[in-house]
């Protein structure tokens, strides 16, 4: 029996060695890169050039976001490609790219992803790798970690003062999972798949939030919290 | 079943002494050895849970508690988890509201005791908002105004220690120093801070006799306080809202933590609730309540008796409070004291080589 195999083994090779030139590779690289935008230009830490959607001039300080539970999948030949361990802290000046690494071949039409981390792996955190406390988005009242943070400095419309903002967001109802079309990505090719999420969005669509009228602008869960969550649940992260 | 084990550990048995003998040395030498401590009967437990992430072994004790009493763990080098957990006073502090952290700003909750801890599986923190003793460390660990430890420099310090260096090496040997391995140590020290030799527990085990008064209070123990602190740990691990206040504030910058477990749960009936303490060595643990408002046992019964406030998520037990007379009050003080455990806080002193 074993003989057979090892013989049935070497014509297939022998057979995709012939075949070279038609076959696609059973693995290709791949890699996701993330541009962080707000109002449609290319995000920048500590510039002033910034606006809100509702007006006001900002500048970001910090802007980091989990992504996790990776999946691409090919809709034609229901081909699925799942990320095993799959946590990824990116942010402005810090990673944007998660890098595949060798997957299997295939025509990925489209790409699933969650922002946040999931309720197992948010349950605790005495984690490594992005999930190691050590990167400042562990939660230090509840056990668990900020899904999405960003820092920085408004300009108040009424007061004209420079006013902190601060948006900490995680809790499990905040975790949020995004499926986008993908083209591009062919069999046997490697890929870099380039996604773009925008700030700007994390103010609108569906709840409105204009700072200068906010009761607070440090947001770290409550009603603010769920509705920041709810708005970058779609269209925060966009296809490039 | 047992003999299904047996079987199992029979051939285990003879997969290992097929395998090279040198590889089987390296792992008896590598991975520590799974302790559990022995427990009294009088706790009322059934086992001794630990994660099975992080399972205890005397190497990891031994390392945790030379972290637990390190200042050099925090932002400014001069506090320890031992600041505001002193073994003495069965690991608190002594005040209402501690300004011992790195800041000195006051903290807007009480210290609470520690021990027993293994069983707290219903969450920790006053409110219960961290999962586990291996989640909640980073908590006061990164608190700004607690220890304020930066993770990544507390990495570098300890990687330039040679003896923890060493202890790393033993507790964890298959990983580098990261901060799960700093938090799980410093969990599995607090899990061996277990307090089961109280004159109570003497008593329950038939090796010395109570008072007559003792009695007394142990019977309006049973009677009007069991229900909450359940006899055992002393504790249901639950939360109630005690009737402390009719109404909580909630000022924007403190995110809800006037508001109890709420702040976890967003549940209304979770306001003003907080996890039920033990009595067990409550004549140490003065003052009372997670905010440290009684300072004597007085305080706490008469509120008990007449000081309870009424909205709509009081626990339901305590709508009529617990009216007891000041004789019922002193019997039960009494009985209290002999939930004290001298042979726990003995043991525990940092100076005590003996472990866990």
């Amino acid at each position: 029996m074993k003989n057979i195999s090892y013989l049935f083994l070497a014509v297939l090779f022998a057979f995709a060695s012939c075949d070279k030139e038609d076959e696609t590779p059973a693995q290709m690289n791949v890699e996701i890169t993330f541009e962080n935008t707000l109002n449609g230009n290319p995000l920048e830490l500590n510039q002033e050039n910034f606006t809100l959607p509702s007006g006001e001039p900002f500048m970001v300080k910090k802007f980091k976001y989990y992504i996790s539970n990776v999946v691409l999948t090919d809709t034609e030949s229901a081909t699925q490609y799942i990320e095993n361990d799959s946590y990824h802290l990116l942010g402005q000046d810090f990673n944007s790219v998660i890098d595949l690494g060798m997957i299997p071949s295939a025509n990925y039409d489209q790409i699933t992803f969650s922002i946040g981390v999931d309720e197992v792996a948010n349950s605790r955190t005495d984690q490594t790798g992005d999930l190691d406390p050590n990167n400042d988005m562990a939660w230090n009242w509840n056990s668990g970690y900020k899904f999405v943070v960003l820092e920085g400095e408004f300009t108040h419309q009424s007061t004209q003062e420079r006013t902190g903002l601060i948006f900490h967001i995680g809790t499990n109802s905040n975790y949020a999972t995004v499926t986008l079309p993908l083209s591009g990505v062919m069999a046997g090719k490697a890929s870099s798949i380039a996604l773009e999420t925008a700030i700007d969005e994390l103010f609108s669509n569906p709840n409105i939030l204009a700072p200068s009228n906010m009761a607070s602008t440090t947001v770290m869960g409550g009603p603010v919290a769920d509705q920041i969550g709810q708005n970058y649940a779609e269209g925060f992260i966009k296809a490039n | 079943m047992k003999k299904q084990a047996f079987t199992l550990s029979v051939f285990i048995t003879l997969f290992w002494a097929c395998t090279d003998l040198s590889q089987q040395e390296t792992r008896v030498e590598t991975a520590p050895e799974l302790y559990v401590p022995p427990i009294s009967t009088t706790l009322n437990v059934g086992s001794f849970p630990q994660p099975e992430r992080n399972p205890m072994s005397q190497e990891g004790v031994l390392l945790g508690k030379k972290l637990f009493f390190d200042p050099n763990l925090s932002g400014n080098g001069k506090v320890s988890c031992a600041t505001c957990h002193q073994p003495q006073l069965a690991f608190t502090d002594g005040v209402a509201l501690g300004d011992h952290g790195v800041t000195g700003a006051k903290l807007d909750r009480h210290a609470p005791p520690l021990f027993n801890l293994a069983w707290n599986t219903n969450g920790l923190f006053w409110d219960g908002g961290a999962h586990d003793l291996e989640s909640l460390n980073f908590g006061p660990l990164t608190h700004p105004d607690e220890m304020g430890a930066d993770l990544n420099a507390l990495l570098t310090y300890l990687n330039q220690e040679d003896e923890y260096l060493d202890l790393f090496e033993k507790a964890f040997p298959k990983s580098p120093i990261q901060s799960a391995s700093i938090s799980q140590a410093i969990a599995q020290y607090t899990r061996t801070l277990i307090s089961q030799t109280s004159r109570y527990d003497l008593w329950k085990n038939g090796k010395t006799e109570l008072s007559s008064l003792e009695i007394k209070g142990y019977k309006i123990y049973q009677a009007a306080c069991a229900s909450c602190h359940e006899e055992g740990l002393f504790t249901d691990q639950e939360y109630h809202n005690n009737g402390l206040d009719e109404s909580y504030p909630d000022p924007i910058d403190k995110e809800g933590i006037f508001l109890g477990r709420f702040r976890i749960t967003q549940d209304s009936l979770d306001l003003g609730a907080y996890k039920t303490p033990s009595l067990r060595n409550v004549t140490l643990t003065a003052p009372y309540m997670h905010d440290g408002r009684f300072a004597t046992l007085e305080e706490v019964l008469d509120h008990y008796s007449s000081g309870i406030q009424q909205n709509s998520s009081l626990a339901p037990q305590l709508k009529g409070g617990i009216p007891l007379n000041a004789e019922e009050k002193q019997a039960l003080i009494t009985f209290l004291q002999t939930l004290q455990d001298d042979q726990f806080i003995q043991h525990h002193q940092q100076d005590n080589p003996d472990l866990p």
